[in-house]
């Protein structure tokens, strides 16, 4: 198998440089209009194909690897050193990308399917679709050179076979690890294809704004997989590390929010370029940063640059990374100069409280916290570049900026639909303001009397006054989204005499970008709630004999025994702990610490149980060595689960927004315009 | 699998994959220019989806009365001049009818 990988993988290269060339010349002479033995359009469909044919040889490269790791084929390096016999079939598979090597292939296949996409529905717009292929391919021979010579997957093991292999690191064999890095990859990969677009639209002055269309939905589905592969990956620290958190702005974690927060910004300012005309080359610097943010994340991760729990070893890809990324930035400042008279926006902002100022913030604060967490995490390299020591900074520098930015957002997020284009007046503004305004108060006024007081025995807490600030903006901005809908619904209901609910579900096909959006919002907003929640987390940590017990919030827990489990993967040790409320036993958990056999590494498995009240997380931290008694740490986190429910509403809101609306029907009566002014704006472009 | 069946694997794959590269295409999709004309009616297919926005949100109640006349005034000079630009081209295009019927 391993012959057979690795030529796979030399010929996805040579075929990826193919149609980079052959590309690059079909579109040179399609641009220079000379005749050529061969015309310039077959030379792109080779092209094109030879992408696709690329795609088929990197996916026998990955069958390859996975089906040496599913045979135990410990000849190869990589399965010896990420694998072993009796670990379970699923991580087997997962080893795939447990390493190095194996998710550097992961990422050129997932490169490749996009590609494959993208050359087999080339005929959407075919010269548009010709140059993003070919940027792509540029794209794909670093990633396929990367895998070929720095990181090769096949490498055979030098001297003995050993009969087993090493096995999987222990904090990888769980269900979320499975998922979670082919959904982070397919987010970062997928921000290729905008970029490709978006650097062929601007090479090729390509006219108007539908390239933006096609980015669009490109963009919107990496961000869907990037938003899925981060929250899944917060559940996995959640539910692994045991330490009852989910974000530790850890560096490969800030690496992946990064490109997630100029995708974001992306997905709002695109909404002006497609209807005003605006934006343009804020939006063409937000594709190229969302790109080059995510190579960025990978050399973060690969380059040995940042201590990471993420982190791959120390290896010579850093530089590999490095190279890569001044290309592309010199590609990318370049193509901008010589080009960038195309990018003249056709309008300009009318009043600072428009729909636009408020896309415009909304991006400015984006982008904002963007720079804050590149800047926390590039310090420790700079301060050692420039001082020679490493100056770590830690998660308290990132919580003091980041929580008030995301407040702002949250503000934002609320106010945005609520203002109309172009300009708002006073009276619009009262009159689309007043029900939320008072949603936000009402919330802080019950939220006080129910004790949500930023104040807590004498002493201010500002944890809790950002708790209240995020709960009372929450309460404001989902109202100004259900007012959105009721009214568009009401609207609806006069005009069909149909029921609210399908009048609902009308309003949303008739706008399903505008109202899945809504429906993200409302998921970003739950979501809001569940981190603003953190500040009424409880812990208590407590050693307990056999039927001793400890008191957590209206819990109390006791220690009902253990128990100890052996099989071909772990041996497993758990304490039992029978948890009473209001005196009544409610359930059990049993919280257990492994020892997996193949690496000899321990690992904690916390103990989970979620319920209305919020999570009752119990972790056994091992025993007193005086003692023997096991040591229980139990944390009671009441609003964590709103994280995990939030992402359901943006994952629905999202595929809403894929999918296309209702069309309108054209009008067939031709009037004249009732008097003429000066529009030129609309005439501006596509020359 | 043993070294050299995967290498004969490989030239198979490798086979297959040039005669699909350059299996001989009579109608290779053709790189087109896009035209001023194909613009100018793409920006005024946004313009109707911005009017129709707009008169939605009027009547949804998100607008008072002066501001919805103003705003949709502004949209419609827009539009009308688009539509007067899209007409000027179309005279001096060849195939004028057939672009019409679009």
């Amino acid at each position: 198998m391993a012959a057979f990988g690795s030529f796979a993988l030399l010929l996805a290269l040579a075929l990826a440089a193919y149609n980079l060339f052959a590309g690059t010349a079909a579109l040179r002479l399609l641009a220079s209009g000379r005749p050529a033995r061969i015309s310039a359009d077959r030379l792109a469909d080779t092209a094109r194909r030879a992408g696709i044919a690329s795609f088929v040889a990197v996916t026998a490269a990955a069958v390859a690897l996975a089906w040496s790791a599913l045979t135990n084929d410990f000849t190869i390096t990589y399965i010896a050193e990420h694998s072993n016999r009796a670990l379970p079939a699923p991580y087997k598979f997962a080893a795939l990308w447990s390493g190095q090597e194996g998710s550097l292939l992961l990422w050129a296949w997932l490169l490749g399917g996009y590609g494959f996409i993208l050359r087999l529905t080339h005929e959407t717009e075919v010269k548009l679709y010709a140059y993003a292929g070919t940027i792509l391919a540029a794209v794909e021979v670093f990633f396929l050179a990367v895998v070929n010579f720095a990181a090769p997957p096949f490498s055979l093991l030098k001297g003995a076979i050993p009969d087993d292999g090493n096995g999987l690191n222990p904090l990888l064999q769980y269900p979320e690890m499975v998922i979670h890095p082919p959904l982070l990859y397919l987010g970062y990969v997928g921000f290729t294809i905008p970029f490709a677009f978006a650097l062929g639209a601007l090479m090729m002055r390509y006219p108007g704004e539908t390239w933006i269309k096609v980015t669009r939905r490109w963009t919107l589905v990496s961000w869907l997989f990037l938003t899925l592969g981060i929250v899944v990956g917060m559940h996995w620290a959640y539910g692994v590390l045991g330490w009852g958190g989910y974000w530790g702005w850890d560096p490969v974690e800030n690496a992946s929010l990064m490109p997630w927060l100029t995708g974001t910004a992306f997905l709002h300012s695109v909404v002006m370029q497609e209807r005003k005309g605006m934006m343009k080359s804020w939006n063409i610097w937000l594709i190229f940063a969302t790109f080059m943010l995510s190579i960025l994340g990978t050399l973060l991760t690969r380059g040995g640059l940042v201590s990471s729990v993420h982190a791959f070893a120390q290896s010579s890809l850093g530089t590999w990374f490095m190279v890569f990324l001044a290309i592309v930035l010199a590609v990318c400042v370049l193509t901008y100069i010589f080009k960038r008279n195309h990018l003249k926006s056709e309008q300009r902002i009318e009043s600072l409280v428009s729909r636009e100022s408020s896309f415009l913030f909304n991006n400015l604060v984006l982008l904002t916290a963007c720079f804050v967490i590149l800047w926390g995490t590039l310090f420790p390299i700079l301060s050692e570049f420039v001082e020679g020591s490493k100056i770590t900074v830690g998660a308290p520098f990132f919580d003091r900026v980041a929580v008030p930015i995301g407040i702002f957002l949250l503000f934002l997020t609320g106010v945005g639909p609520l203002l109309p284009w172009r300009a708002a007046s006073l009276q619009a503004i009262r009159r689309n303001f007043l029900l939320p305004a008072l949603a936000v108060w009402a919330t802080v006024i019950g939220g006080i009397t129910a004790g949500v007081q930023p104040w807590q025995d004498g002493a201010f807490d500002i944890g809790r006054l950002y708790a209240l600030v995020a709960f009372a903006l929450a309460a404001g901005v989902l109202t100004a989204i259900l007012s959105e809908f009721l009214r568009g619904a009401r609207v609806i209901v006069r005009q069909t005499s149909c029921n609210l609910f399908a009048a609902i579900y009308l309003l949303i096909r008739r706008n399903t970008r505008r109202y899945g959006g809504y429906c993200v919002h409302i998921g970003v907003v739950v979501a809001m709630i569940g981190l603003a929640g953190a500040a009424f987390n409880r812990s208590m940590e407590s050693e307990l004999a056999l039927h001793d017990r400890m008191g957590i919030g209206p819990y109390t827990l006791e220690n009902a025994g253990g128990s100890q489990d052996t099989n071909t993967n772990y041996n497993s040790e758990s304490v039992l702990l029978d948890v009473y409320r209001g005196g009544k036993r409610v359930f059990q958990v049993a919280p257990e610490r492994r020892t997996y056999l193949a690496s000899d590494q321990p690992q904690t498995m916390a103990a989970i149980h979620s319920g209305p009240g919020g999570d009752l997380y119990v972790i056994y931290e091992g025993t007193d060595s005086d003692t023997g008694h096991p040591i229980i740490k139990a944390l009671l986190n009441p609003l964590v689960g709103w994280i995990w429910t939030g992402l359901v509403f943006i994952v629905f809101g999202t595929l809403v927004a894929l999918t296309p609306g209702l069309r309108p029907i054209a009008a067939t009566v031709r009037m004249p315009a009732v008097r003429t002014a000066p529009a030129e704006a609309a005439l501006k472009g596509g020359d | 699998m043993t070294e050299m069946q995967g290498i004969i694997a490989g030239a198979m794959l490798t086979l297959a994959l040039g005669i699909y590269i350059f299996w001989p295409e009579n109608a290779p999709a053709s790189q087109s220019e896009k035209s001023r004309l194909d613009y100018l009616l793409e920006r005024k297919e946004q313009l109707y989806e911005n009017l129709r926005d707009l008169t939605f949100e009027y009547r949804a109640g998100k607008y008072p009365e002066e501001d919805f006349v103003a705003q949709r005034s502004l949209l419609e000079n827009e539009t009308a001049l688009l539509i007067k630009e899209i007409e000027r081209v179309e005279r001096t295009r060849p195939g004028r009818i057939a672009l019409r019927a679009r």
